[in-house]
């Protein structure tokens, strides 16, 4: 095998595990803070790919410098979304917190094929001619970028959740919600804010994808949210690092290991290709973690 | 209490049912002819499906306009029927169930998606409702063997139709002139790779392509063969494997999200400077929009597009077309809403035939014996007719270049072959990188 090859398909991972890392943390924050399994997670980052689309197309300012503008009206949503649908419902049973969930996905797909047509869309980066070539490796200058803003949305989350009162609130929440509360924390401020950085999160994922030139429709976060559930589980629900390295592993492994699959049995003399394998090897990944560690890499016994 | 006022809703409903006069029949005969559209008008192709549902309005409209079909001395008027797949083989299943036994239609048109049409004519078959199908491209739909398949008549290129003719004209055009600019010996072979769907649809073409070859002796050679899941948007690991493989043409069996995306993403991300060719249901306006720059130079097969019209007898038929169907709803026809258009007017000629009875078995055999002069797109001998052994109908396919057009910031197509309809010579473009020698 090439290792110029292996190394592109390495930096092809690393890029899918970002859009990954980025959709689970914001499922882990909600479910963190909220215990709720938001299974409308996807279509926010179809909202948050939509709202960069027509800002951009709107204002016709550089692609990269619009997602700000779309994580703030996406957490605005995703604010909306939890006081008006979850927190109605908290405690009166997880079937109902998973049918809501279930039915945003239908109003969020529906409604964004009355507002903007099933037609798919798409953006123009501006530096998508510009690659970074070492030998026969070539970088695109955007996955750079996508890196870039992914370890920065990391950081910066990291130093909130450690450094910020509001972050620290945020996480005592998470660790038990009845003392937070006796500790004078606003415990449903911590839902909307919880809602919010999920949802900011997701607008984050699909303004990346939209740039690096997926086109955006109203169905476009369905697959990005199952793999993101797989995130979740195999990191551990709840953990932030989990996340991150199931995120990474992912990503990964499904772009090298059907390469793997492929020059393995090329040495037996056949021809196959395992493209098309790339989310049973995800689902793979994740029955081999539950067997060994049912609660996730990281993830903890419920009490 | 409850149960009571249930129960007797439905006996309302019932009765309310019961007295409902069915208009499609009286006591003097046939009124109308009842056709269902069968189309993913919800669901991921729900842009395609309500395409063929407007081409079917616009064409039964017409029919009516002119007072109906005349059979017998009398007008039937055409009666549509909204059958929506929901993009699904659960939904095809459920709304063609639908169509037969509820409303009662006489013909079946549309069935977008092999996997669909594959399941849900199932149901038709065990009807026998004549189903002409302009949507669904495998071969299969008209060939399988575990159901009775006489009633269903194909009004749309196979996907062993696509390649070879797409193959034919690398064969003719683009290999002679990779041979002749980078001093190949003529018989050096042509190395092709293949990137295509995880569906009947994509293995469909991936089968076909390997038939061509054979078929006409092509001297092609498959380097490298990848195969995709359906909705899949990131092809950048198999573009990668693909380009180590040296390809000269890089040959797609994809959907139009999937195809502009492997288009950009193997020119942009992985550097896989070559010819695409790309399979006819992708000459959209969607397709222009979304691939673009990194379109350029590429080739789309077609038999009806947005943008161009082949030059001959049936040019004014597609210029009107064109101007109705945009007219009446705002945006231009597609490929599939063309021979679904196509469709409503084969079902009339056939009916025209049968002296005033809708008994299916007639229909059938009207259908088969059916021979009409083209209508939009461009057929083989200039008519639309029925293959004897399949029942498929054979259509004339050109190829397109994807030209930048600098005033609608996006690529335009031209006819580049064959020659009884080009626009203009194939390019290949300085920025070309041909396989290993």
């Amino acid at each position: 095998m090439d290792l110029g090859v292996f190394i592109q398909i390495l930096v092809w991972g690393i890029y899918a595990g970002c859009i990954y890392i980025l959709l689970a943390i914001g499922l882990n924050l909600i479910f963190g803070v909220m215990k709720v399994v938001n299974f409308a997670h996807g279509e926010l980052l179809m909202l948050g790919a939509y709202a960069t689309f027509w800002i951009y197309t709107f204002s016709g300012l550089n692609p990269y410098l619009v997602i700000p503008l779309a994580m703030i009206i996406l957490a605005i949503v995703g604010v909306f979304i939890e006081r008006l649908c979850f927190r109605p419902i908290m405690g009166t049973g997880k079937l109902n917190e998973i049918f809501l969930s279930l039915g945003l996905i239908y109003l969020f797909q529906n409604l964004a094929a009355v507002f903007w047509t099933t037609d798919s869309r798409s953006i123009h980066s501006p530096y998508s001619d510009v690659s970074i070539t070492l030998g026969s490796i070539n970088l695109p200058v955007d996955y750079i970028i996508i890196i870039v803003i992914t370890a920065i949305c990391l950081i910066a989350l990291q130093l909130f959740m450690k450094k910020a009162t509001l972050g620290r609130a945020m996480r005592a929440t998470s660790q038990n919600r009845e003392a937070a509360t006796l500790m004078g924390i606003n415990v449903e401020r911590m839902d909307m804010l919880s809602f919010a950085l999920g949802a900011a999160f997701a607008a984050t994922a699909g303004s990346l994808c939209l740039i690096t030139g997926q086109m955006v429709n109203p169905y476009v976060g369905s697959i990005p949210a199952i793999e993101a559930f797989a995130v979740v589980i195999i990191g551990g629900l709840g953990s932030i690092p989990g996340a991150i390295i199931a995120g990474l592993t992912l990503g990964i492994a499904e772009n090298i290991v059907p390469l793997f699959m492929q020059y393995s049995v090329g040495l037996l003399g056949l021809e196959m290709s395992f493209s098309a394998w790339k989310d049973t090897i995800a689902f793979i990944i994740l029955i081999i973690v539950l067997v060994i560690r049912p609660t996730g890499i990281f993830g903890e016994k419920e009490e | 209490m409850k149960y009571g006022i249930l129960i007797a809703v439905l006996a309302v409903s019932l009765l309310v049912a019961g007295c409902v006069e069915q208009p499609k029949e009286t006591q003097q005969g046939v009124e109308e002819i009842r056709i269902g559209v069968v189309a993913p008008l919800t669901g991921g192709a729900s842009t395609t499906g309500t395409d063929m549902w407007q081409a079917a309005v616009l064409a039964a409209d017409e029919i009516n306009a002119q007072g109906g079909v005349l059979v017998n001395g009398t007008y039937l008027k055409v009666k549509l029927f909204k059958g929506d797949t929901e993009t699904s083989r659960e939904g095809g299943v459920k709304v063609v169930t639908k169509l037969i036994t509820n409303d009662e239609v006489d013909f079946l048109i549309g069935g977008f998606s092999s996997g669909i049409t594959y399941a849900d004519q199932v149901v038709a078959a065990e009807h026998k409702v004549p189903f002409i199908i302009t949507g669904a491209s495998s071969p299969i739909i008209t060939r399988r063997d575990d159901i009775d398949t006489s009633y269903f008549f194909h009004h749309c290129p196979t996907t062993d139709d696509y390649p070879d003719s797409t193959l034919l004209f690398v064969d003719e055009i683009v290999k002679p002139l990779i041979d002749e600019r980078y001093n190949f010996p003529e018989n050096r072979t042509l190395r092709l790779g293949v990137i295509y769907q995880d569906s009947k649809y994509g293995e469909g073409v991936y089968d076909g392509i390997k038939k061509a070859i054979e078929e006409h002796n092509l001297n092609m050679e498959i380097v490298s063969a990848e195969k995709f899941k359906m909705s899949e948007t990131d092809f950048r690991t198999p573009l990668t494997v693909m380009k180590a493989a040296n390809p000269d043409v890089v040959y797609p069996a994809a959907f139009l999200n999937e195809q502009a995306l492997i288009v950009s993403q193997g020119r942009r991300d992985v550097g896989l400077d070559t010819i695409y060719l790309s399979v006819e249901c992708n000459d959209d306006t969607d397709y222009y929009t979304g691939v673009e720059k990194w379109g350029e130079y590429s080739i789309q097969e077609s038999r009806f597009g947005p943008y161009v019209i082949p030059a001959g007898p049936i040019s004014s038929a597609v210029v009107k077309f064109k101007a109705d169907f945009e007219n009446k709803w705002g945006a231009p026809p597609s490929m599939m809403g063309a021979s679904t258009y196509e469709g409503v007017y084969i079902a009339a000629e056939a009916i025209k035939n049968l002296g005033g009875t809708l008994d299916k078995e007639e229909i059938r055999a009207s259908l088969a014996e059916l021979e009409i002069p083209q209508i939009i797109e461009v057929m083989q001998n200039g008519v639309i007719t029925f293959s004897p052994d399949y029942r498929e109908s054979k259509f004339d396919l050109y190829m397109e270049q994807l030209i930048w057009n600098e005033t609608v910031g996006e690529t335009r197509p031209k006819i580049v072959w064959p020659d009884s309809v080009k626009e203009t010579d194939f390019v290949l473009p300085d920025w070309y990188k041909p396989g290993g020698p």
